[in-house]
């Protein structure tokens, strides 16, 4: 099979370079190549191709699930998409809209970025610019490994359990938004680490040789130069916080408007993730359509932010390739 | 100076990470103390299946039992498919299709557990209960199965195993597609040239070469399907039994976290003995990394890629 492929992939180049040949239509071409592939001469390449065909069906099947889920949630949630539904405060009995839910999550994250962004973008620049190869490094990058595989709902019960109870903290948008950024930390530490190290040397060797110190040439060279790999991890770590259900339950308490104060009971917030789970939980059946519409509503944004974090990202690895 | 000053400022967030994994380990073993300590619990709790803290009986086996099958289940569903289409990806797919389903799979990673969770209740569990158990429970091949027994509504460990491995999937086909992809070339080349065919070569010296890599997305599947929360509180219909069967209902150890933890707070001992659950399930998440680090590095050695 792999011989009969060099030999007219040879000739074919021969061809090409004697005389040049009538344009292919890319229909055509894929017919031609669906060909080549289906040509079966023996039984080892009847087999090949079988387990071929197997692993295309295998991927089909892998992808399935997530247009399956975006149709349902299309089809039962669309019609409940409306402007209210983003514009409105719940009423009586739970109608109307979901705005204290999306203010909620905004400024969950928001909190959480400003506490979990700075430690973790300059914990990276520590091991991978001040710290030498070895034990610290190490260290560093097994602790955020280790913190990115703790479960959510061990977050929540630490959190509830510390921020809550033992500092007194009490529910509402500071314990939440901190235990959201436990979990925001170890996907940007990594992230702005891989950020960093792509800067190539010479960039940092021109800045020393022109007399800057390290301080220096750390947030006026390397910073800028992996600038847009830090921001696709922060992007990619709001997109994952933005779902979190289970850390909230215990930490953030809930609330049909938006809170009015830092602390204490009027600083309870709500959020997408956990409207969701209230209504789904709910029996009236309205509440249920909601529940869909609210889940559309958050899978467009977590997705949004996700795309937007892997265009930039291909982006910059194709300007650095 | 302002360097020495600097690198003592960094310093800080550094170890934040670590400093955050002691705070957790030390405050979840203070909470789990007295259930480990009193004579009602002790560390038996481990193995004693018995769930009911208004009879002061307090045995965690139930959860940490349901919380295996359905990994179990999960992983036994997701590393096949998972591994199968990362083979395709890396070694058959035309690139301009690949570049369009790896965006797919990063997609179904970012989409919230909850979401999940809701698609499985609303469209799995009802299918489960009108369409998969009639039909299998009718059909005289299947019928005579034990896992198939049983009446069902559609909260089973079936529902939850499923869209666990569902949520498993696209870790396994990230990692193990990287982990493909790392083989170097010269390896397919040479098998090429040895007269093998294509799947002979992606078969047995692909996979082969990266095991390591695919050993560890298995091993960091199994710590996030048995971390998950959501979405299998949502579907495996959290009922105090042992499931016998793949419809019985089943409550994992994150269910059980979920459900009590609000209830349970002015209770010690039950409080307590949710924070044991908390801490088995924080030791079992550092365990899984840890191997999956050690699987790497033993991988990376013994094929000589380092």
């Amino acid at each position: 099979m792999s011989s009969d492929s060099c030999a007219t992939s040879g000739t074919a180049n021969e061809t090409a370079s004697s005389a040049p040949e009538p344009e292919i239509g890319p229909t055509r071409r894929s017919l031609l190549w669906l060909k080549s592939q289906l040509l079966v001469k023996t039984r080892r390449e009847a087999k090949d191709l079988l387990l071929k065909i197997l692993f295309a069906i295998t991927t089909l099947i892998v992808i399935l699930p997530f247009f399956l889920i975006v149709i349902q949630l299309a089809v039962t949630g669309l019609s409940g998409l409306t402007l209210d539904l983003f514009t409105t405060f719940p009423g009586a009995s739970l109608t109307g809209g979901i705005r204290n839910a999306i203010v909620g999550t905004i400024l969950l994250v928001l909190v959480a970025g400003g506490v979990g962004i700075p430690l973790s973008v300059l914990g990276a620049v520590y091991i991978s610019e001040y710290s030498p190869p070895g034990r610290i490094r190490s260290t560093v990058e097994f602790a955020s490994d280790v913190l990115a595989g703790i479960p959510s709902i061990v977050f929540g019960a630490f959190g509830f359990a510390f921020i809550v109870v033992f500092l007194n903290v009490g529910m509402g948008l500071v314990s939440g938004g901190l235990t959201l950024a436990f979990m925001m930390m170890p996907t940007v530490l990594r992230t702005t680490q891989e950020a960093l190290r792509q800067v190539p040397v010479s960039l940092r060797e021109a800045s020393f040789a022109l007399g800057a110190t390290k301080w220096t040439t750390t947030w006026r060279v390397t910073i800028r130069a992996a600038f847009p790999g830090i921001v696709t991890g922060v992007l990619l770590a709001i997109g994952r916080v933005m779902g979190e259900t289970a850390p909230l339950i215990f930490t953030s308490g809930n609330s049909l408007t938006t809170p009015t104060s830092i602390l204490g009971p009027a600083s309870w917030v709500a959020s997408l993730p956990f409207t969701i789970w209230a209504y789904v939980s709910d029996p009236r059946p309205y509440l249920q359509v909601k529940a869909q519409s609210t889940a559309l509503a958050l899978l467009v944004m977590v997705l949004a932010v996700d795309v937007v974090a892997n265009y930039i990202s291909r982006k910059v690895t194709r300007r650095l390739v | 100076m302002q360097d020495a000053v600097g690198k003592f400022v960094l310093l800080v967030p550094a170890f934040a990470g670590s400093a955050l994994i002691i705070l957790i380990l030390t405050f979840l073993w203070y909470e789990a103390t007295p259930i480990f300590l009193a004579p009602q619990g002790g560390p038996s709790i481990v193995i004693q299946p018995i769930w009911d803290p208004n009879r002061d009986l307090y045995g965690i086996a139930l959860f940490i039992l349901g919380s295996f099958i359905c990994t179990f289940l999960a992983i036994a569903m997701a590393v096949p498919l998972g591994i199968g289409a990362a083979v395709f990806l890396s070694e058959f797919c035309p690139p301009r299709i690949r570049t369009s389903l790896r965006m797919i799979v990063e997609m179904m990673a970012a989409i919230p557990s909850i979401v999940y969770g809701l698609w499985a209740y609303i469209v799995m569990v009802p299918w489960i209960k009108n369409s998969f158990a009639p039909a299998v429970q009718s059909n005289p091949l299947t019928a005579w199965m034990p896992w198939f027994q049983g009446s069902t509504n559609g909260l089973s460990v079936l529902a939850g195993g499923t869209i666990l491995a569902i949520m498993l999937l696209p870790t396994v086909v990230a990692v193990s597609d990287d982990a493909l992809r790392s083989v170097p070339s010269s390896y397919r080349e040479a098998s090429l040239a040895l007269g093998a065919t294509k799947t002979e070569t992606a078969v047995k010296i692909v996979v082969s070469a990266a095991i390591p890599g695919i050993g560890a997305a298995i091993v960091l599947s199994l710590g996030r399907a048995v971390g998950e929360t959501m979405a299998v509180l949502m579907v495996t219909g959290n009922s105090l039994q042992i499931p016998f069967t793949l419809l019985d209902p089943a409550y994992v150890m994150t269910s059980i976290i979920t459900n009590q933890l609000g209830y349970a707070f002015v209770f010690p001992l039950w409080r307590s003995a949710l924070f044991a659950v908390a801490f088995v399930l924080l030791m079992m998440s550092v365990s899984f990394t840890v191997i999956a680090k050690w699987f790497v590095k033993w991988g990376m050695k013994t094929r000589g890629l380092v």
